[in-house]
C-alpha cells in the first residue's frame, strides 16, 4: 500500500515556536466551590422551586398576621364557625361561605349576618384562622429554626473536639453520647416539660437536648476524615496552631455538610413541635403553632375540615419544600454522588 | 560536592502503633541513618514498609515512640518551647504525595502557599505577601494569574507544584519528599523531579526522598536507603546500590523494576525473596555492617565474611 | 493473524455540566488473535474510556457516541442491546480493573464470586462449577484453591486479590481480557509476579489481551503490539520493539526521554513542557504542538493523518509528510534508534550506515 499526500506549501513547514507557558494556561473561569454549587443548584428545578415557596412562606409568616384586622387570639363569639370564604372564588362554588348543617346547604356568612371575608374561615371561638396559620407558620418556623441552631453550635463543637482531639477524649465523649442516645428522647422531653414552664423556650429546649446528637456524629465523621488529610498534615508541618487548622481548614470543608444537614433538621424541628403540641406537652392555648392547630382542628375534623386543613398544608409545603432543598444542595455541593 | 557535614541524625528511632497491644504494629523498627547537608537520600521500600512513617515521625507529624532524631544537633521529639517549635517549622518542610489531597480544595492558590508566609509573619504587608506568593509561583514555573484559582482548577502536575511552592514559602533548608510523583503521569514525574534539582542547587536543599520507583530514586539521590518491614536493611552510595546490591531483599526488588526497554525485559530475571535464607539463631546479633565504604547491609557476623569475601 | 476486535473510527463525548467533553476524538485499532497490545497514555488520553466503550460500561444517559464502530465477530458493539451486551461481557470479553481492594465484593466468599460467571454464562451444575473455580484458582497460582474458596477477599493479600480477579475474569475462556492498570496499584515484586502470570495464562489459553498502562516499563514487559493515545487520539501505534527502539512520533519521543536511564545520571531529565489539552475544547491541529519543540506551522492547523512507518508501524505527524524537513530527535531517542534495523539511525554491530 502507498500513501498518498496532499502536495502541501513549504510554509506549512515552518517550525513554529510555541510558548510553553501559554500551555499552563487555564482558560476556564475562576469559579468556587461555592460559585460552582450555585450553579448547579440552580439547575435543580424542585430545589429552586422550593427556595421560592420557603421564601413565600415565611414572608407570609411575618406578613400574614398583619394583613387581616383581626388578633391572633381576638375571640367574637358571634362570628364562631365560620367556614372560609373568598370573594373571587366564591361564583365557582369553593370557598363560597357555604356550608352543610343539618343536612341543608345554608350561607353562615348570611346567617350570621357577617359581612367581612374570613379567607380560611373561623374557629370555634370565632378566632380568625388565617391570621392564626400565620402567627403559628412564625412561631413553628421560630422554634425550628432555633432549634437547628442550637443543634448546629452544639454539634458541630461536641463532635469536632471529639474527632479532632481523638483518643482518650473521643472515647469519654463517644461513650456520652451513647448515653444520651440510649434514653428515648420521648421521655427527656416529657421530663422537661414537666420541670420547666411550658412555652416556647422549653420546646426549644427539649428539641434541641437531643437534636445535636445527629450533627454531631456527622461533624464528627467528616472531622475523622479530614483531619489525616494531606493538607492538614501540610498545614501542620507549616507549623499552624489548632486554632487556624480547625477554622481556616477544617471548617470550610465541612460547611457544606453541615448546611445539608441543617436543612433536614429544620423540618425536623418543625415536625417533632407540632407533635409535640398535638399530644399536648407543647405551646398550651392562647399560643398558636402549626401542631395547636391542627390539634384544634382535628377534632372537628367531620364538621370543620378547614380547620386541620390550613395548618396541615401549610406543614406539609414547608416539610416538603425543606426537604427538597436539602437534597438539592447536597447534589449541588457533593455532585460526584449523582453523576 | 562531597557532603561531610551531618544536617540530621536519626539514632534507632522506633514508632509501634497500638504499642503493647495485640495489634501492636511496628511501623518503623530501630532505624538509624544520618543525612548530610546538601545531599538527597532516597528511601525505597514497598507500601507498609514503614518508609513514609518514618518521614513523618522525623518532622514530628507522629511523636517517636523511641530513639531520637536530631537536627543540627537539637534533638526534634523533646519538649520545645513556641519559638523552638516554630523554627524547627521553617527549617524542616514536607512534600505529600497525594496532589489532590494536599491542597485545600476551599482555598485559593494564594492563600495556600501564603500560609506558611502567614504563620510564621514572614511578609509586613499585602503588598510584600502577593510578591512572595508571584515569586514562589514563577519559582515553580506558574504564572502569577494562577493565584487567584482553586485547586481543583489545576492538573496533577501543577498541583503538585503548588505543594512544592508552599513549602518552599517558609525557606527551609531540608524537605522531606513523601512520594512526590508516584501519582503523576510519566511526563510530569520529569517536570516535577527536574524542578526539585532545580531548586537544590540554587537553595542548596537536602532531600529525604520517599518513593517505591527506583529508577527515579537512583535518578535523583545521592545515597539510597532500602527498608523492609520497619527495618533498614540496605544503605549505600546510589550507584553502589545498584551495581552491588548484597541484601538478598533489595535484590529481588532491584530484579523486580520493568525497564522500557523490550530487550532488556526479555531476558529480565527476577529474583524472589524469602526472608527464611537468613536462618538467623536466636544468639546472633543482626545489624548494620560496613561491607564496602559507605555501603552498610543489615545482616549477621556469618553474612557479613560472606558478603565482603564476595564484594570486596 | 486473524482479527478479533476492531474498532473503526470511534468518536465520543461526554456531556457534562461543563460543557462536551470530546473524551475520543477517532480511534481507529484492531486487536489480533493471541497477542497483548498494550495503550499508552496518560490520564485524560482516552485509554480507559476506549476500553469502557468496548464494554459499554459508560454511562449511558450522559455519554454520546458520535461516530465509529466496534466490530466484534462481525457485529458491532455499539449496537447491540443490553441484554445482549450481558451475554458477551464477562463470557468475550472480559476485564480486570485497577484496584483490587474495590473490584471483589466484600460480602461475598471467592469462591462464590468466581462461580458466578460461570453460571451465569456455562450450563453447568453448581459442583461442576465449584470445581471449576479451584481449577481456576490453581491456576492463577493460589495454595490450597480447596480451602480458599471458601474465604472472603479480605483475608487475602493485594496481589493475591488481583490473581482471583484475574480468575474471575478467565472463567469463561473469554477471547479478549481487558486490564485497566491492573498493576498499578501493586509493589513492583507484586506486579512483576503478575505480568508473568498474565504472561504465562495467555500462553495457556490464547486470550488477547488489551493492556492499558501508563508505565512505559510495563509495556515493554508485556506488550506485543503498543497503541500511544493522546488527546482522544492514537498518535502512534506499531510493535513493541517499533515503539521503543524507532519511535516517530514527538510525544512518544517526549514519554520515552522523560523516562532515567539506568546509566544516565547527571544529565537532566527531558520534561515535556506543559499539561495535556482541555478536551472540552481540544486544539484544531495536532493536539500535542502546543507542548513539541518541533511543531510546524501546519501542526497548528490541520491535525495529521497516519503516516505509513512500515506495514505495522504507524505515527499521526507531520514530521513524517514526504515534504516535511528532517528533524533530529533527542539524544536518548537516537540512541535507541540506533539499535533498530530500518531505522535512520541504524548502526550494525560492527560500525554500521549512519546517515
Amino acid at each position: 500500500m502507498t500513501q498518498q499526500y496532499d502536495k502541501l506549501s513549504p510554509d506549512a513547514f515552518k517550525p513554529v515556536k510555541v510558548n510553553n507557558k501559554e500551555a499552563e494556561q487555564i482558560a476556564k473561569p475562576s469559579l468556587n466551590f461555592w460559585q460552582d454549587a450555585w450553579l448547579r443548584l440552580r439547575k435543580n428545578k424542585a430545589a429552586v422551586v422550593s427556595i421560592f415557596v420557603l421564601f413565600l412562606l415565611v414572608i407570609m409568616a411575618f406578613v400574614g398576621t398583619h394583613l387581616t384586622s383581626h388578633g391572633v387570639d381576638e375571640q367574637e363569639l358571634s362570628r364562631a364557625n365560620l367556614p372560609p370564604k373568598i370573594s373571587w372564588l366564591a361564583p365557582i362554588g369553593i370557598a363560597d361561605g357555604h356550608a352543610k348543617v343539618g343536612g341543608k346547604d345554608v350561607d353562615l356568612y348570611a346567617q350570621k349576618n357577617v359581612k367581612e371575608n374570613y379567607w380560611f374561615g373561623t374557629d370555634g371561638l370565632g378566632r380568625d384562622m388565617f391570621t392564626r396559620v400565620w402567627k403559628g407558620t412564625q412561631i413553628s418556623l421560630l422554634i425550628a429554626v432555633v432549634a437547628a441552631l442550637i443543634d448546629v453550635v452544639i454539634g458541630v463543637a461536641y463532635g469536632g473536639i471529639s474527632a479532632y482531639y481523638g483518643g482518650r477524649v473521643d472515647d469519654i465523649m463517644q461513650r456520652i453520647v451513647e448515653i444520651l442516645y440510649g434514653i428515648p428522647n420521648l421521655v427527656i422531653v416529657i421530663l422537661m416539660i414537666m420541670v420547666m414552664e411550658p412555652g416556647i423556650t422549653a420546646i426549644i429546649i427539649a428539641i434541641a437536648l437531643t437534636g445535636w446528637i445527629g450533627m454531631s456524629r456527622i461533624v464528627r465523621g467528616q472531622v475523622l476524615k479530614f483531619k489525616n488529610q494531606e493538607f492538614i498534615l501540610a498545614a501542620r508541618t507549616l507549623g499552624a496552631s489548632n486554632i487556624r487548622i480547625i477554622f481556616k481548614h477544617l471548617l470550610p470543608n465541612i460547611l457544606a455538610i453541615i448546611v445539608i444537614n441543617t436543612m433536614f433538621t429544620v423540618p425536623t424541628a418543625i415536625f417533632f413541635e407540632a407533635f409535640l403540641s398535638f399530644i399536648g406537652l407543647g405551646l398550651q392555648a392562647p399560643n398558636a403553632s402549626l401542631g395547636t392547630l391542627i390539634n384544634d382542628g382535628y377534632k372537628n375534623i367531620q364538621f370543620q375540615p378547614y380547620i386541620l386543613a390550613a395548618p396541615a398544608v401549610v406543614l406539609s409545603i414547608l416539610m416538603i419544600a425543606f426537604n427538597l432543598l436539602g437534597d438539592g444542595l447536597r447534589d449541588a455541593f457533593d455532585p460526584k454522588m449523582k453523576d | 560536592m562531597k557532603p561531610t557535614e551531618k544536617l540530621l541524625q536519626i539514632k534507632h528511632l522506633k514508632q509501634y502503633f497500638n504499642e503493647g497491644k495485640a495489634n501492636e504494629v511496628r511501623a518503623v523498627d530501630d532505624v538509624s541513618f544520618d543525612i548530610y547537608k546538601g545531599e538527597t537520600l532516597g528511601l525505597v521500600g514497598e507500601s507498609g514498609c514503614g518508609k513514609s512513617t518514618t518521614g513523618r515521625t522525623i518532622i514530628r507529624l507522629y511523636d517517636a515512640t523511641d530513639g531520637e532524631v536530631l537536627y543540627d544537633g537539637i534533638s526534634v521529639h523533646s519538649k520545645k518551647s513556641k519559638k523552638e517549635l516554630k523554627d524547627l517549622n521553617r527549617k524542616m518542610q514536607m512534600i505529600f504525595q497525594d496532589p489532590y489531597a494536599s491542597l485545600n480544595p476551599r482555598m485559593k492558590v494564594m492563600d495556600i502557599i501564603a500560609e506558611g508566609i502567614d504563620i510564621h509573619g514572614l511578609a509586613k504587608n499585602d503588598k510584600e505577601r502577593k510578591k512572595r506568593v508571584y515569586d514562589l509561583l514563577e519559582t515553580v514555573g506558574l504564572n502569577k494569574e494562577h493565584a487567584n484559582r482553586y485547586p481543583h482548577e489545576f492538573s496533577g502536575g501543577q498541583r503538585q507544584r503548588i505543594g512544592i511552592a508552599r513549602a518552599l514559602a517558609v525557606e527551609p533548608e531540608f524537605i522531606i519528599a513523601d512520594e512526590p510523583i508516584s501519582a503523576l503521569d510519566v511526563s510530569i514525574q520529569a517536570q516535577v523531579v527536574n524542578l526539585l534539582k532545580e531548586l537544590q542547587e540554587e537553595k542548596g536543599l537536602t532531600y529525604l526522598f520517599i518513593a517505591h520507583d527506583l529508577s527515579m530514586v537512583k535518578y535523583i539521590s545521592d545515597r539510597i536507603g532500602v527498608m523492609y518491614f520497619g527495618k533498614l536493611v540496605e544503605l549505600a552510595p546510589a550507584e553502589d546500590l545498584y551495581t552491588h546490591a548484597m541484601h538478598p531483599y533489595t535484590q529481588s526488588l532491584l530484579s523486580a523494576i520493568p525497564f522500557p526497554d523490550p530487550n532488556y525485559e526479555r531476558t529480565r530475571v527476577r529474583k524472589i525473596y524469602d526472608p527464611k535464607v537468613h536462618n538467623y539463631q536466636p544468639d546472633e546479633e543482626v545489624k548494620m555492617h560496613e561491607v564496602r565504604p559507605n555501603h552498610f547491609v543489615y545482616c549477621s557476623e556469618k553474612e557479613l565474611e560472606a558478603l565482603k569475601a564476595e564484594h570486596l | 493473524m486473524e482479527k478479533i476486535l476492531e474498532v473503526k473510527d470511534l468518536e465520543l463525548s461526554f456531556h457534562t455540566f461543563a460543557g462536551e467533553v470530546k473524551a475520543i476524538r477517532g480511534v481507529d485499532f484492531d486487536l489480533k488473535k493471541g497477542e497483548t497490545l498494550a495503550i499508552v497514555g496518560e490520564s485524560g488520553s482516552g485509554k480507559s474510556v476506549t476500553t469502557k466503550a468496548i464494554m459499554r460500561l459508560l454511562p449511558e444517559n450522559n455519554t454520546e457516541y458520535k461516530n465509529g464502530q466496534i466490530l466484534f465477530d462481525g457485529k458491532d458493539i455499539l449496537k447491540l442491546s443490553e441484554k445482549e451486551m450481558q451475554k458477551i461481557r464477562g463470557k468475550d470479553i472480559s476485564m480486570i480493573f485497577q484496584d483490587p481492594m474495590t473490584s471483589l465484593n466484600p460480602t461475598m466468599t471467592v469462591g462464590k464470586q468466581i462461580m458466578e460467571p460461570i453460571l451465569k454464562h456455562q450450563n453447568v451444575s453448581k459442583a461442576e462449577a465449584k470445581k471449576k473455580a479451584i481449577e481456576l484458582l490453581q491456576l492463577v497460582g493460589m495454595p490450597k484453591p480447596e480451602l480458599r474458596i471458601k474465604q472472603y477477599p479480605h483475608q487475602f493479600s493485594g496481589g493475591q486479590r488481583q490473581r482471583i480477579v484475574i480468575a474471575i475474569a478467565l472463567a469463561c475462556n473469554p477471547h479478549i481480557l481487558i486490564a485497566d492498570e491492573p498493576t498499578t496499584a501493586l509493589d513492583v515484586t507484586i506486579q512483576a509476579q503478575i505480568l508473568e502470570l498474565m504472561k504465562s495464562l495467555q500462553k495457556k489459553i490464547n486470550t488477547s489481551i488489551i493492556f492499558i498502562t501508563h508505565d512505559l516499563g510495563v509495556v515493554a514487559n508485556v506488550a506485543d503490539r503498543v497503541a500511544v493515545m493522546y488527546g482522544g487520539k492514537i498518535v502512534e501505534i506499531g510493535n513493541v520493539d517499533e515503539i521503543f527502539y524507532n519511535p516517530q512520533h514527538p510525544y512518544t519521543w517526549g514519554l520515552l526521554s522523560s523516562m532515567p536511564s539506568l546509566d544516565a545520571k547527571d544529565e537532566k531529565l527531558y520534561a515535556i513542557p506543559g499539561t495535556p489539552p482541555d478536551l472540552l475544547s481540544p486544539p484544531k491541529g495536532d493536539a500535542f504542538a502546543l507542548r513539541s519543540e518541533y511543531a510546524m506551522q501546519i501542526d497548528l492547523e490541520e491535525a495529521p493523518p497516519f503516516f505509513k512507518v512500515s506495514d505495522t508501524h504507524y505515527a499521526a505527524t507531520w514530521l513524517l509528510h514526504p515534504d516535511a524537513p528532517t528533524v533530529e530527535p533527542p539524544a536518548i531517542i537516537i540512541e535507541r534508534m540506533k539499535r533498530f534495523p530500518g531505522s535512520r539511525y541504524y548502526e550494525a554491530e560492527n560500525g554500521g550506515n549512519h546517515q
